[in-house]
């Protein structure tokens, strides 16, 4: 404050109760923003997980096709050959895919089924939570939807019309859309056929995945080629195209909430104190220091605000965490500079109303009766 | 404190509402020189222009006409945006209702007004201090408005005047919302302020109490100003009016003077109730 008396501040502050009222509404709007976005995150981050935790440093699908969700690509067993001959390549795998349901006595889950070799175990989930991989008639169903479906090791569920043994469950493999069900290639291809789906291809060391992807859609022709980065990008827009607009309309809400709650409180603070500004400005004060006051009232709403919303926010997400597992919030930094950036413009729009006011207040007031 | 010699200077100072035969000439043609360390009273009636004549010599509300000279600066012809730098460092206010701010510790209204005054941190923290402490309040600085006596806010308030150390303090009734003795104890403070700081005093007030402490008592009526005659006290409205001027009625003996017909009218009906509650004269 340049070792001046903090009006704003004080003034905020002489009505604690009016003054808690105001930060937790600026809260209680960014949290609904915050939580919005980090449940946005959480599900980009999910949707993406198996490509993030291959192995592959370039992912190959039939030509055109740049994702797994909404998508069908099929590929002949032969890319594998063509695509492992390509120099640079140090190995490349069949993945086997398709989208079914997961049918246990407790319900049913809309899921991606990979036929994986387990051998190699390179088209297979990241990690185990338990049991073992599959074998003939297993599969590994995603511990999520294990506890959602009251699933256990040895039980059976429906895949592909077909019942498989659950041998184990594994990681990240829900989100807010579907799960994943990982079963044998050799199951798969009993029930589909043996065309391939996808080639995972690992580069060799010192191969760049980016060149090694240009010259293997250069090299087999009917292909598209990715690295794992731009595949799990692309397969996160597909989901951010479908939600970002109900997602835009709530941060907008959550945002205009936040500039109703500013400006109301604001503007009965400052009403309030009318008199009082009058008074200031007798006293000599000059328009910018009045603004700066006003401004400062928004700042430190705004301020305090966003510290409960980013606590608060971090405490839901846990609990929405812990309570349906298949959602993760996952707040970031970005996230929460990019609300403060919004909640600081909202701020300066809620106080505009009120900086008019004090700036008309008349100083002969302060020769006025109180009444 | 340094030596202030400025004096206020108004010349011909007018101001006039609305225009032709609606205008209503709330003051009108004042000349009025106070010298430092003077202090003068202004009396009058209700209406009689004393808020718009203060409202200009404090530079928020411009003359239709005249000047407006303290510490050698025109305020009638002053840049507008210049108007609150100098409320803030040449002229102090006190006003009736103290109008201290209420989130505020009495240091922190004193220290604020510094800080309009340019004077910032711990310079202007004890500045306030010393300031309070010469007002005789150094043990209720770190207290808020509503834990401070009528007496102790104005003092505060007077306090809050001196902030910048100005030439010219402007006190608008002073004393009226103050018992008698606080009333006096602000009145002789004032006074003693324009003394040992050869600051000047314009005082507004219908306190006849304060005509102790004035140098010179003057009287505002119908926007004109001139210098006073003989007071009397209304006995009906307790207000102070200028006997040469006045509507007045004798009665058992006695002569006594009315602010209005309605307030003579009143008194005649009732005469034992009011004539003891106020003396003539």
């Amino acid at each position: 404050m340049n070792g001046r008396v903090p009006l704003a501040r004080k003034n905020l502050f002489q009505d604690r109760r009016r003054a808690s009222l105001a930060v937790a509404g600026v809260a209680a709007s960014l949290v609904l923003v915050l939580v919005l976005e980090g449940i946005f995150a959480g599900a980009m981050q999910q949707v993406s997980a198996y490509m993030r935790g291959s192995p592959a440093d370039v992912f190959v699908a039939q030509e055109g096709v740049r994702t797994m969700h909404m998508t069908q690509s099929a590929l002949p067993p032969s890319a594998v050959d063509a695509v492992a001959s390509v120099e640079g390549v140090a190995w490349a795998e069949g993945l086997r895919y398709t989208n079914s349901i997961v049918d246990s006595a407790r319900g049913q889950r809309i899921t991606y089924v990979l036929g994986y070799d387990v051998a190699t175990g390179r088209g297979g989930p990241r990690r185990l939570a338990a049991g073992q991989p599959p074998g003939p008639g297993d599969a590994l169903v995603d511990e999520a939807v294990a506890e959602e479906l009251d699933i256990e090791l040895g039980d059976t569920v429906t895949i592909m019309g077909t019942a498989f043994r659950v041998s184990g469950t594994s990681v990240d493999g829900t989100n807010i859309v579907n799960t994943t069900v990982y079963v044998r290639t050799e199951d798969f291809e009993q029930l589909r056929g043996d065309n391939v789906a996808y080639v995972l291809v690992g580069a060799e060391p010192g191969v760049e995945p980016d060149l090694l992807a240009r010259r293997i859609q250069t090299a087999v022709t009917g292909t598209t080629a990715q690295t794992r980065g731009e595949f799990a990008r692309q397969e996160a827009s597909v989901v951010r195209d479908m939600v970002a607009d109900v997602m835009l309309i709530m941060t907008v809400i959550g945002f205009l909430t936040a500039l109703a709650v500013i400006g109301l409180t604001l503007f009965t603070a400052t009403l309030g104190k009318l008199r009082e500004y009058g008074i200031v400005k007798a006293l000599g004060a000059p328009p910018g220091r009045l603004a700066a006051t006003v401004a400062g009232q928004a700042a430190w709403s705004v301020a305090l605000g966003l510290l409960v919303a980013v606590a608060a926010a971090a405490g839901l997400g846990a609990a929405i965490g812990a309570l349906t597992p298949n959602v993760v919030v996952l707040i970031q930094p970005s996230a929460v500079l990019r609300t403060g950036i919004g909640a600081v413009i909202v701020g300066a729009l809620g106080a505009l109303l009120p900086l008019r006011r004090v700036l008309r207040a008349d100083p002969a007031t302060a020769f006025r009766r109180a009444s | 404190m340094s030596e202030i010699p400025s004096a206020v200077v108004v010349e011909r100072l007018s101001k006039s509402f609305g225009h032709g035969d609606l205008a209503v000439h709330a003051v009108r043609d004042v000349d009025l020189r106070v010298v430092g360390g003077e202090v003068v009273l202004i009396m009058g009636p209700s209406g009689s222009g004393k808020t718009t004549l203060l409202l200009m010599l404090g530079a928020m509300l411009r003359p239709t006409s005249g000047s407006v000279v303290i510490d050698g600066i025109d305020l009638a012809t002053a840049p507008e945006r210049e108007l609150p730098t100098l409320r803030a460092r040449h002229l102090g206010f006190v006003f009736q209702d103290f109008n201290l701010l209420s989130a505020l510790t009495a240091r922190e209204n004193v220290e604020l007004a510094c800080n309009l005054g340019g004077t910032t941190g711990s310079k202007a923290r004890d500045r306030a201090a010393h300031l309070l402490e010469r007002v005789g309040l150094a043990h209720r600085t770190e207290f808020r408005p509503d834990q401070l006596s009528g007496g102790e806010k104005q003092r505060v308030a007077i306090a809050r005047a001196l902030a910048n150390n100005p030439s010219v303090l402007l006190a608008d009734e002073p004393t009226a919302n103050l018992d008698s003795s606080h009333g006096r104890d602000i009145g002789r403070l004032l006074r003693q302020l324009a003394e040992e700081d050869g600051r000047s005093v314009i005082m507004v007030s219908h306190d006849e109490r304060l005509r102790e402490v004035a140098d010179r008592t003057l009287w505002l009526e119908d926007g004109l100003l001139r210098e006073i005659l003989g007071l009397a006290t209304d006995p009906v409205c307790g207000m102070s009016v200028e006997r040469e001027a006045s509507l007045h009625l004798q009665s058992e003996g006695e002569e006594w003077w009315f602010c209005s017909d309605a307030c003579r009218a009143d008194f005649a009906l009732h005469p034992d109730r009011y004539a003891s509650a106020g003396r003539s004269g």
